[in-house]
C-alpha cells in the first residue's frame, strides 16, 4: 500500500481509546505540510466513521483505507 | 479587545444571566469551604484551581460589565473588564474544572460552580479561544450527524469482526446478527463509543440476555457539551434521539460514559423512549435472571470508582455496587464515597486535552483513595474515568488493574 501512496508520516494508534485516535491524528496533521500524507493505523472500529467525519469537517482527505486483520490503515492527505 | 468583540462577548454573558446564574453569582460569600472539596486544589493547592477561585474570574467580569457599582467603582470587589489576560484566565478556570460538582456538596448555598463556568466556556467560543481539540471533536461529531449515510458502510465493514468476537465469547454456532444495526422496532438502541471494547462487552451481555437490541451508528460522547457549546451539544444529542425515533425503539441504553447518559436523561426534556445506563441495564438483567454471573469469582480486593456524572450528578449508586457485590469476594468501598466520592480528574473532556501532567497532579486525591483501600482491581462505569484512572495508575506506579463494569460482567458471565 505504502508503495502506491507516498507516506510522509506514520502513526501507530492501535489500542488507543476514544477520543484519542482522532485527537492524535488532528494534532499530527496540523504539523504537516499541505499535500503530505499521514498513515494512521488504528484498532478502533469507530474510526471508520469518525476519521472520514473529521476529515470532512476539517477539510482534509482520506485517500485510501486498508483493512487489515486486526486493524485498519487510513491514508490522510492534508489539503489545507 | 476590539469594541465590537467586547459587545459580542457581553451579549453572550447576558444570554447566560438566568435567575439561577444570578443567584449563584450573587450568593457566594467567598467563605472558601469549597477549596478542600476540589480534587484539582488537593493536587495543586493554588487559588486559581479552587472552585471559588475559578468562579471569581467570571464573577469579576460580570460585575464590571453588568453592575453599576462595577462600572463606576471597579476597585470595589475587583471588577475586571474582559481583555486578553482575562480570557486566558477564563480558559484556565473552565478547563481545569471537570464539572464533577463535588464542591456543590460542600457549599453552604449549593452553588453550582460548573454552571457559572458555563459563562467562561461560551465566552471562549465567542472569543475563538476554546480548546481546539474539543472544538475539533465537536465539529467532527456534527459532521457525522449531517453526513451519516456516507459513513455507514465503513462502520458496517468492521461490525463482522466484532460479531466473531462475541460469538467466540458466548460459544455460539453462528456470528450472524449478533450486533444488529438499523433494526426497526428493536426494544433497545445501544449507543456505544468508538472503541471495540465499548461495543463487544455490551454485545456479549445483550446476546446473553436475549435482548431485542440494535447498535447506534453514533458515539455516545458529546464533545459539544464538553466544549460548552449549547448548539453543538443539542445537535450531537439529537443525532441519537432522531435515530431512536426513526427506529421506534422503547429504550436507549447508554454505554459507560457519564456525560453521555446525563444529557438525554436530564437535559433534553421529555423523550418518547426510556434512557438507561448500561450499568442499570446489567443490574436489571441480573435481577430478572436473564443473565447470570459467577458469584464471588473475583478473589482479589476490588473497589469501585463512582463516575461523577453517573453517581453524584445522576444518582446511579446502587446498581454498580449490587453487580460488583455478586462478582467480588472482597469488595472494598472507597472513603469518602458515593456523592462525596473524589473526582478522578478526567471528566469534562479533560482527557482529550494535552494535559497529562496536570491530570496526574490533580488525580492525587483519587490515587490516595485507591491506595487506602488496598484494592488490586479498580472498576468504573465511565470511559473518561477509566482513561484517567489508567493515567493515575501509570503516573504514580499503582499496582492495580483498571476495568470497566461491563468488561468485568462480560468476562464472568455464566454461559
Amino acid at each position: 500500500m505504502s508503495d502506491e501512496i507516498k507516506v510522509d508520516v506514520k502513526m501507530d494508534l492501535k489500542g488507543l481509546a476514544c477520543p484519542l485516535p482522532v485527537v492524535k491524528v488532528s494534532q499530527q496533521v496540523k504539523k504537516m505540510k499541505v499535500g503530505e500524507v499521514l498513515e494512521a493505523e488504528t484498532t478502533d472500529p469507530g474510526a471508520h466513521a469518525d476519521f472520514p467525519a473529521w476529515a470532512k469537517s476539517s477539510g482534509n482527505e482520506i485517500v485510501k483505507t486498508v483493512k487489515e486483520e486486526k486493524s485498519a490503515k487510513f491514508y490522510i492527505k492534508k489539503l489545507k | 479587545m476590539e469594541k465590537e468583540k467586547l459587545r459580542e462577548l457581553k451579549k453572550l454573558i447576558a444570554s447566560r444571566l438566568t435567575r439561577p446564574m444570578r443567584y449563584y453569582l450573587d450568593t457566594c460569600t467567598r467563605c472558601g469551604l469549597c477549596y478542600d472539596s476540589c480534587h484539582a486544589y488537593y493536587g495543586i493547592p493554588k487559588k486559581e484551581y479552587s472552585p471559588v477561585g475559578r468562579a471569581e474570574v467570571v464573577r469579576r467580569a460580570v460585575k464590571k460589565h453588568f453592575r453599576p457599582s462595577g462600572r463606576l467603582f471597579p476597585y470595589w470587589g475587583d471588577a475586571t473588564a474582559l481583555d486578553e489576560r482575562v480570557m486566558d484566565e477564563m480558559k484556565e478556570a473552565a478547563f481545569s474544572c471537570t464539572g464533577c460538582r463535588r464542591c456543590m456538596m460542600y457549599c453552604p448555598f449549593g452553588i453550582d460552580m460548573p454552571y457559572i463556568l458555563g459563562i467562561a466556556k461560551v465566552l471562549l467560543i465567542g472569543y475563538g479561544n476554546a480548546p481546539e481539540e474539543l472544538v475539533m471533536l465537536a465539529d467532527a461529531a456534527v459532521e457525522k450527524g449531517r453526513s451519516i449515510d456516507e459513513f455507514k458502510e465503513g462502520f458496517r465493514s468492521v461490525i463482522g469482526d466484532m460479531e466473531l468476537e462475541v460469538q467466540k465469547r458466548l460459544g455460539l454456532p453462528s456470528a450472524d446478527d449478533l450486533i444488529p444495526m438499523e433494526k426497526k422496532n428493536a426494544d433497545v438502541l445501544f449507543v456505544g463509543l468508538s472503541g471495540a471494547h465499548s461495543i463487544i462487552h455490551p454485545a456479549v451481555i445483550f446476546n446473553a440476555a436475549k435482548e431485542n437490541w440494535t447498535l447506534s451508528f453514533f458515539e455516545a460522547v458529546n464533545f459539544g457539551m464538553f466544549a460548552g457549546d449549547p448548539e453543538k451539544m443539542q445537535f450531537i444529542a439529537d443525532r441519537v434521539v432522531n435515530e431512536a425515533k426513526a427506529l421506534g425503539v422503547k429504550e436507549v441504553v447508554i454505554v459507560e460514559c457519564g456525560t453521555a447518559y446525563r444529557i438525554p436523561k436530564f437535559l433534553l426534556g421529555p423523550l418518547p423512549f426510556k434512557v438507561t445506563s448500561i450499568a442499570e441495564k446489567i443490574h436489571q438483567y441480573l435481577a430478572e435472571g436473564r443473565i447470570r454471573v459467577k458469584e464471588g469469582a473475583i478473589a482479589e480486593p476490588l473497589t469501585y470508582h463512582d463516575p461523577c456524572q453517573l453517581g453524584r450528578n445522576a444518582g446511579v449508586f446502587e446498581e454498580p455496587r449490587e453487580i460488583l457485590g455478586r462478582l467480588a469476594a472482597d469488595y472494598r468501598e472507597m472513603s469518602p464515597t458515593r456523592e462525596y466520592n473524589w473526582c478522578c480528574g478526567g471528566g469534562g473532556g479533560l482527557v482529550a486535552l494535552d494535559n497529562e501532567e496536570f491530570r496526574i497532579k490533580t488525580g492525587k486525591a483519587k490515587k490516595d483513595q485507591i491506595d487506602a483501600t488496598g484494592a488490586k482491581i479498580v472498576v468504573s462505569a465511565c470511559e473518561n474515568c477509566i482513561l484517567q484512572l489508567n493515567t493515575i495508575k501509570d503516573g504514580y506506579g499503582l499496582d492495580v488493574e483498571v476495568k470497566s463494569l461491563s468488561e468485568l460482567v462480560a468476562e464472568n458471565l455464566v454461559v
